[in-house]
C-alpha cells in the first residue's frame, strides 16, 4: 500500500508534548494521558496546560501521579480516524509507561489491522520529531517498509540529553532507571541524563545550573552538525529563560540545521522530570 | 435465569468487588514495585472496576451474552495502568465463558471461566512473568479445575479460592526477585484476591476476613524504597508486659520517620529511621527489655537500595575513594557524593591533624573495591597519601587535592564503575578547575599590601596567600570571593567551620554583587577555618 498524508494518520500520546498536533497536520491526533493531583484526574494538555500545571505544582505539597490512557481512549481516537487506511500510533517508551500497551490492546480490539502501534523507546519532543520524520515521508509518498526502517534507525541514531533540577521527581515516580545511583546528594549536583533502550540513564554530574547548561551546549557542539537535514528540538519544564538561551545558542551555532520544535514539557512528563528540566534533542534526517 | 436477575446479580457482585478493592487500595498501592515502582496498582484496579460498576449501573442488556459483552467492554474501556489492562482481560475471559452458559454457576463453569480468564490474561502480555497477577490467575484456575468435579455451593467454592489465592500471592516473592528484595508480595495479585474476596462475601452474605497482616504489610525493606532524610535505620524488639504500642509509636515519631511498630502487649517490633539511634533504644528500654538490635547506616545502604528501586542488578565497584577530611559535615558531604556512585572510606584529619601512612593503609585495606583513588585534601597530607598508594595492596592513585572544596569538586566527577586511573585523570582536572580560598584568624601580626593585620583579626587567603584582613568578617570573606571570581565561575560553595560567624551579611552582599552566582552554604564543621570557599 502506498502511504500518504491523505490515507495515513499519526496518533501521538500527550507525552510527545505536542498538544497542537491536530492543528499542525489534519492527519495527526493526540490521546492524553492523565495527571492525578490529589483527587482530581485531569487530561494532560486538555484539562490542564503546562502553565497551569507548574503553577499548581508550586502550590501543592502533594506529588502528582500519572495514568496511561485506557484502551477505550485509543479506540475512540482510532474510530474517529475511520477515513484513514493506516494509523501510526507512536508512544512513550514502554519501559516507563503502559501507554503503548493500551494502544496495542485498542488496535487489537479494532481488529482490522489498520493500527501500527510503535514503542518509540523515548519521550517528549523526541517522539514528536519521529512523527515529523514520518510525516515528511507521507507527504512525498511512502510505504510501511520504509517507515519501519526509519523507526529502527531513529531508535539507534536519535540523540537526546537533558538535565533536571532535582532527581526527586524521577525517583518519586519510579522512572529513574539506571540513573538511580545519581540520587541522594547534599550538594546541588545537577545530573546530566539521557534515555537509552527506553530508560533514563546517567551521563555525568556537574555542580550548579550554569554548568549543567554548559553540558547541553557542549553536546550541541560535539554531537550535532551544522548542515541541512539536521533536526534539533528543545523542551523545558517551567524554564522559559533557559530554553530561550538554548534556542539562541542553537540558532547561532547551527544556522543551517533546522530547529523544528521548542516545546514546554506537559503535565505528565513534567510530573516525572520536575520543574527546571531542560532538554536538547537531535536527529539527522535527509527525508 | 432471566436477564433481569442476571443484571441484579452482576450489579451486586461488581459493587462488592469494588468495595473490597476500595478498602485495600492504599495497601496495594504501597506494595507496588513491579513493573514500575510508582505505587498506583491499587488505584488503577479500583478505577478499572469502578468503570465496570458505572457501566452496569446504567446498562439494559437484552440477554446474558449482551450483559457479558457490556461488562467486558466496560473493563477494557476503563482499564487503568498495566494491572487494569490485565484485569480487563481477566474480566473478558470470565464474561465470555459465563455468556455461553444458560444455567447457574456451578464448579465446572467456574473452572472454565477462570481458565478462560487465565488464557486471556497470558495472551495480553508479551513476556509473561511468574509471581504476578498472571500466575495468581493461573493458580486460581488450576485450583478451580481440581474442585470442578465435586458439587459445592458457589459461595464455599469462592471462599476456598480466596484462601488459595492468598497462598499464591504469598508465594510471589519466591517467584520474582524484585519482590523478594523489596520484601513485598505482588500488588496486582494481591488486588485480584481482594476483588475475589468481595465476590465471595457477596455470594455467601458474610464478609470475609481481611488478608492476613503478615502476608501483606510491607516489610521494613519496602519502606526503604522511600528516601529518608535520616541517617540510621534502627530495628529492635521490645519485650515486656502490657506494652503500650501507641505510646511507644508516638514517642518514636518525635525522633524519626519511616516508623513501624507492630506486635502485641508482650512483644513489639520497632523499625525507625533516625539520626539518634541511642534515643530510640532508650525509648525501648523505657518500655521493656530490648533485643535483636540492628542499626544500619543508610547512606551506606543507599546505593543498594537505589539499585533495587531501579530494578537493575548491582554493579561491583571497580574503584573506591579514600579521602582525608576534617569536620563531620564535610565527612557527610564526601560520603553522600561518593556513595551515590561508588564507595568511600573517610580518614579524619587535615591541617593540624595529619593522618599517618598506616591510617591510610588501614582505610585502603577495608575499601570494598578493586582499586582506589586517594584524596589528601591538604598539601601536608600529599606525601603520606603517595606513600600509602605505593605500599597499598591494591592499585591506588593519588589526586593531589589541596583543600576540602577541591576534593568535593573532584568527587563530583567520580564514577565507581570506572578504574582508578581513569577516575584520577578526570578528577584531577576537575580539582584544578576549582578556585579555593579560606578565612581564618591571623595567628600573628602580618602586613599585607600596606595593610596591617593584627593577631586575632580575620585573615582571608586564596591558594594559601593572604589577600584580605581586618575585623569585619563579611568584608574579608567578600574580598576572598572577589579574588575567586577573577575568572567567570558559576557555583560558589561555602563550608562553615566549627563556631562560625554569621554569614547573613556575606550572603546578602554576594547576592547583590553577583546575582548570577549560585551560592551554596553547608556546615562543614572543620576546625581552624571558620570558612572554606570553592568556586567552580
Amino acid at each position: 500500500m502506498r502511504l500518504s498524508g491523505a490515507n495515513t494518520a499519526i496518533v501521538l500520546d500527550s507525552t510527545a508534548d505536542l498538544p497542537d498536533a491536530a492543528d499542525r497536520f489534519p492527519n495527526w491526533r493526540v490521546v492524553p494521558l492523565y495527571v492525578n493531583i490529589g483527587d482530581e484526574s485531569l487530561r494532560d494538555g486538555v484539562d490542564i496546560d503546562p502553565t497551569e500545571f507548574y503553577a499548581r505544582l508550586r502550590e501543592t505539597r502533594v506529588f502528582p501521579t500519572t495514568s496511561q490512557p485506557t484502551p477505550g481512549d485509543f479506540l475512540a481516537c482510532y474510530r474517529e480516524l475511520d477515513a484513514y487506511e493506516r494509523i501510526y500510533s507512536l508512544h512513550v517508551s514502554a519501559r516507563v509507561s503502559g501507554t503503548f500497551g493500551s494502544a496495542e490492546a485498542a488496535g487489537a480490539e479494532l481488529g482490522d489491522g489498520r493500527v501500527r502501534a510503535i514503542d518509540t523507546e523515548t519521550a517528549s519532543a523526541s517522539i514528536a520529531m519521529l512523527a515529523l520524520a514520518i510525516q515528511r515521508r507521507l507527504e512525498r509518498g511512502t510505504s510501511d517498509e520504509e517507515i519501519d526502517a526509519l523507526v529502527e534507525r531513529y531508535r539507534h541514531e536519535r540523540g537526546l540529553i537533558f538535565t533536571v533540577d532535582t532527581l526527586e521527581f524521577l525517583q518519586r515516580g519510579g522512572r529513574i532507571g539506571k540513573a538511580a545511583a545519581f540520587a541522594g546528594t547534599l550538594l546541588q549536583v545537577k545530573p546530566i541524563l539521557s534515555i537509552a533502550d527506553g530508560e533514563v540513564v546517567p551521563v555525568k554530574r556537574v555542580r550548579g545550573e550554569r554548568n549543567a547548561f554548559a553540558e547541553l551546549a557542549s553536546a550541541l557542539e560535539t554531537r550535532t552538525r551544522d548542515e541541512p537535514g539536521f533536526q534539533l528540538g528543545i523542551a523545558h519544564a517551567a524554564a522559559p529563560e533557559r530554553a530561550a538561551e538554548l534556542e539562541a545558542l542553537v540558532r547561532g551555532r547551527r544556522p543551517q540545521a533546522e530547529l523544528e520544535l521548542v516545546v514546554a514539557l506537559g503535565a505528565v512528563i513534567g510530573s516525572h522530570a520536575g520543574p527546571g528540566t531542560l532538554a536538547l534533542f537531535w536527529f539527522h534526517d535527509d527525508g | 435465569m432471566t436477564a433481569e436477575s442476571d443484571l441484579e446479580l452482576v450489579r451486586g457482585l461488581v459493587g462488592a468487588a469494588l468495595a473490597s478493592l476500595e478498602s485495600s487500595r492504599a495497601r496495594i498501592d504501597d506494595l507496588n514495585v513491579y513493573p514500575v515502582p510508582d505505587g498506583d496498582t491499587g488505584t488503577n484496579l479500583t478505577l478499572t472496576v469502578r468503570a465496570v460498576a458505572d457501566a452496569v449501573a446504567s446498562a439494559e442488556p437484552a440477554d446474558r451474552p449482551a450483559l457479558a459483552q457490556a461488562v467486558a467492554r466496560a473493563a477494557l474501556m476503563g482499564a487503568r495502568g498495566n494491572s487494569g489492562v490485565i484485569l480487563s482481560q481477566i474480566v473478558r475471559g470470565v464474561a465470555d465463558t459465563l455468556a455461553e452458559s444458560t444455567n447457574g454457576i456451578d464448579p465446572g463453569l467456574t473452572a472454565r471461566a477462570l481458565r478462560g480468564a487465565s488464557d486471556a490474561a497470558y495472551r495480553a502480555v508479551r513476556r509473561p512473568v511468574e509471581g504476578t497477577m498472571l500466575s495468581v490467575t493461573r493458580e486460581l484456575a488450576e485450583e478451580a479445575e481440581r474442585r470442578a468435579a465435586q458439587p459445592e455451593p458457589l459461595g464455599e467454592l469462592l471462599v476456598e479460592l480466596v484462601r488459595h489465592g492468598e497462598e499464591a500471592v504469598a508465594r510471589t516473592p519466591e517467584q520474582l526477585d524484585v519482590l523478594r528484595e523489596a520484601g513485598v508480595v505482588d500488588a496486582g495479585g494481591a488486588g485480584l484476591v481482594e476483588l475475589l474476596r468481595g465476590l465471595a462475601g457477596a455470594v455467601t452474605g458474610e464478609t470475609m476476613p481481611a488478608a492476613p497482616e503478615a502476608a501483606s504489610a510491607p516489610g521494613p525493606d519496602a519502606i526503604h524504597l522511600e528516601p529518608s532524610r535520616f541517617r540510621y535505620c534502627t530495628v529492635f524488639v521490645v519485650e515486656g508486659d502490657g506494652l503500650d504500642r501507641d505510646g511507644l509509636e508516638a514517642q518514636l515519631e518525635q525522633i524519626g520517620d519511616s516508623l513501624v511498630v507492630v506486635g502485641d502487649e508482650t512483644a513489639l517490633k520497632v523499625h525507625v529511621h533516625t539520626d539518634d539511634p541511642g534515643a530510640a533504644l532508650s525509648l525501648g528500654t523505657g518500655a521493656g527489655t530490648i533485643e535483636g538490635v540492628e542499626i544500619a547506616n543508610m547512606h551506606e545502604q543507599q546505593e543498594q537500595r537505589e539499585q533495587r528501586l531501579s530494578l537493575v542488578p548491582s554493579v561491583r565497584v571497580k574503584s573506591g575513594i579514600v579521602a582525608v577530611v576534617a569536620g563531620e559535615g564535610n565527612r557527610l558531604l564526601f560520603e553522600t557524593l561518593a556513595e551515590a556512585v561508588g564507595t568511600i572510606r573517610v580518614v579524619s584529619g587535615g591541617q593540624t591533624a595529619n593522618p599517618s601512612t598506616a591510617e591510610l593503609l588501614a582505610a585502603l585495606g577495608v575499601l570494598d573495591a578493586d582499586e582506589a583513588v586517594i584524596l589528601p585534601n591538604n598539601a601536608n597530607v600529599r606525601l603520606v597519601a603517595e606513600q600509602a598508594a605505593e605500599q597499598a595492596e591494591l592499585p591506588a592513585e593519588v589526586v593531589p587535592t589541596e583543600s576540602i572544596p577541591a576534593g568535593l569538586a573532584a568527587l563530583v566527577v567520580y564514577d565507581g564503575t570506572r578504574g582508578a586511573a581513569e577516575n584520577a585523570a578526570e578528577m584531577a582536572e576537575a580539582a584544578t578547575a576549582v578556585a579555593t580560598g579560606e578565612v581564618t584568624r591571623a595567628s600573628r601580626d602580618v602586613s599585607l599590601s600596606g595593610l596591617a593585620i593584627r593577631s586575632g583579626d580575620w585573615l582571608g587567603l586564596v591558594d594559601g596567600q593572604p589577600v584580605a584582613g581586618g575585623d569585619d568578617f563579611a568584608h574579608v570573606a567578600f574580598e576572598v570571593v572577589s579574588h575567586l571570581l577573577a575568572e567567570p565561575r558559576a557555583v560558589l560553595t561555602l563550608l562553615t567551620g566549627d563556631d562560625p560567624p554569621p554569614l547573613d551579611g556575606l550572603v546578602e552582599r554576594l547576592a547583590s554583587a553577583h546575582p548570577e552566582l549560585e551560592v551554596e552554604v553547608h556546615e562543614g564543621g572543620q576546625p581552624h577555618y571558620p570558612l572554606l570557599l570553592g568556586a567552580e
